[in-house]
């Protein structure tokens, strides 16, 4: 008993405001981006014939640079990310008490929740040459006023999120593993250690490639984190596309970066979420 | 007894793990916390000596903060209740869509959640001088509803997952018209999900930096570009004051994100849950 009628009208409202909202945007970026840029002038030049000019100086090695930070920094905190959300998550599954749950969960959301500028702010504040942890970085073996110490900064910031981000991909996950495995194991006389290893973790793998992918999607990104606590030693793509609106007024290499990052995020994102899916599909079910 | 020692050592370190994690995410905030109560006029080593409510005074009396917060209120709360309509009937509408090409198009509505902000910022601004929009606020409106949109379509959809269809279909035979049997059968099991949608679409909306930065100008700008421009011109305490009133009203919202939703709605219970 299909309504294709009732439906369709239900669809429309979304199809009439959100595609053209999505892809009038990406239309002009790409136009934009294949405009010859004029020295001194904020948009492309219209009347010039289209080039690919703004793509080709991309590919040079100064801004290979921008991107290799992008990504190894990004990595770095998706495998913190990963380490810390496992536990916390195993640990809200399989180990808390129904109020301990329930504390832990809404203060993993109220983390997400809780303004990103402001978590910046106090991770500066924390972690910066006046705060209370300053010396975190000594610990690590890095001197206060080397350039590290942005590296550092930045990875605590995007920790922040990406640690609630991941738990709370995870629980589910978790969720999902039949304890009775977990206890049989155990009864078999295997030590908890083995047990986490071989039958928990094991089984959790494809969800933690799952959670990990969210995770980087979300880190090569980010533009506050590099922006604020980055001292300019740090700078992701993102704040190099911000760079050529607000004070290089560059259009047309703006919107280039813009398309190349885009695609990038879609690629890893939807792409290797698919290889996971699919790679694994056997041994989730 | 070497199990009962690899056992400990693992014991050890999965709780070190889990306060590592707790500590990351809770100490800046006590943190700022704290320093928002500092008494002294510069930012000084910590803890404070003494304690006021300067700070507090401080930004109060600043309009630049209320500007600000008067935009983002304003944009998030129409960015909020169009993702929501929008939202809510896009998911219904794939739910009931039989059509091919349903899981691409679903794949598209989804999207603005993976398309970097920045992209996404940059492109509407281009888009919108195209136009011929040039005033801040058409223009925040425009990118915050695209990013909110997602948000509300997935919680929806997620909850209609449970929905059996078949309770649709028994109002239809048993003589409800389509449009009624929705709005009195399907709308009030989705609840949960078009509301927990809601929350999520105004937290992201009132949040939102990278999409705003681009699209605010010197007249309409949110509260986070608001500070942002402030954290970069002169670090003070100001900022640790306004961070615990954010503080406050992010607490607010997850009791209501629990009492109107529950948080496990947001999370699940999955198959073997307690």
């Amino acid at each position: 008993m299909k309504r294709p009628g009732l439906t369709a009208s239900m669809l429309w409202p979304a199809l009439i405001v959100i595609l053209p909202l999505l892809f009038g945007p990406l239309l002009v970026l790409l136009h934009e981006s294949l405009k010859p840029h004029i020295a001194g002038r904020v948009g492309g030049d219209a009347t010039s014939a289209l080039t690919l000019e703004n793509y080709a100086l991309l590919a040079g090695p100064e801004y290979a640079q921008y991107f290799l930070d992008t990504f190894r920094i990004g990595l770095i905190s998706t495998v913190l990310a990963l380490m810390l959300g496992y536990p916390m998550a195993h640990f809200i599954v399989r180990r808390a008490s129904p109020i301990m749950r329930r504390i832990l969960i809404a203060s993993l959301i109220g983390t997400l929740f809780l303004s990103l500028i402001v978590r910046i702010y106090a991770i500066s504040m924390t972690f910066g040459s006046l705060g209370p942890l300053a010396g975190f970085s000594r610990l690590l073996g890095i001197a206060p006023t080397s350039p590290s110490v942005a590296e550092l900064m930045v990875v605590l910031g995007l920790l922040n999120t990406t640690m609630p981000l991941v738990a709370l991909t995870l629980i589910g996950t978790i969720q999902n593993i039949n304890p009775r495995l977990e206890d049989a194991a155990l009864s078999l006389g295997a030590p908890h250690w083995k047990t986490f290893v071989q039958i928990t973790l094991a089984m959790s793998v494809p969800g933690i490639l799952s959670a990990g992918i969210i995770g980087y999607a979300f880190c090569i990104s980010n533009l506050v984190v590099p922006m604020l606590v980055g001292r300019g030693f740090v700078l992701f793509v993102s704040n190099l596309i911000y760079f050529r609106f607000s004070e290089v007024a560059n259009f047309p290499s703006g919107a280039a970066l813009s398309i190349v990052m885009m695609v990038i995020s879609l690629g890893i994102f939807y792409g290797l979420l698919h290889l996971v899916r699919t790679q694994w599909q056997e041994a989730g079910k | 007894m070497t199990k009962r020692l690899a056992d400990a050592l693992f014991g050890s370190v999965y709780y070190l793990f889990l306060a590592s994690f707790i500590g990351f995410s809770a100490i800046p905030v006590v943190v700022a916390i704290v320093l928002s109560f500092d008494a002294r006029s510069f930012i000084g080593p910590f803890p404070p000596t003494a304690f006021s409510l300067q700070w507090y005074e401080k930004f109060l009396a600043d309009d630049y903060y209320y500007q600000g917060l008067a935009t983002s209120l304003l944009v998030s709360a129409i960015a909020t209740v169009a993702s929501t309509v929008l939202g809510a009937l896009a998911a219904l509408g794939l739910d009931r869509a039989g059509f091919r090409g349903r899981k691409v198009l679903q794949a598209i509505l989804l999207s603005p959640l993976v398309v970097p902000n920045v992209v996404l910022g940059f492109g509407i601004l281009m888009f919108a001088s195209r136009l011929g929009i040039i005033d801040g606020m058409p223009r925040l409106i425009m990118g915050h509803v695209l990013i909110t949109f997602p948000y509300v379509m997935r919680t929806t959809a997620a909850s209609l997952v449970g929905i059996r269809s078949s309770y649709y279909e028994a109002a239809l035979s048993l003589g409800a018209r389509p449009w009624k049997a929705l709005l009195q059968i399907t709308l009030p099991l989705a609840r949960t999900g078009i509301v927990a949608g809601a929350i999520f679409a105004f937290v992201t909306s009132f949040d939102d930096v990278g999409i705003s930065l681009f699209l605010s100008d010197a007249f309409t700008f949110t509260l986070p570009v608001a500070i942002l421009a402030q954290m970069r011109a002169n670090l003070d305490l100001t900022i640790a004051a306004l961070s615990v009133i954010f503080i406050l009203a992010t607490i607010l919202i997850i009791v209501l994100l629990d009492r109107l939703a529950g948080l496990d709605a947001a999370v699940g219970r999955g198959v073997y849950g307690r």
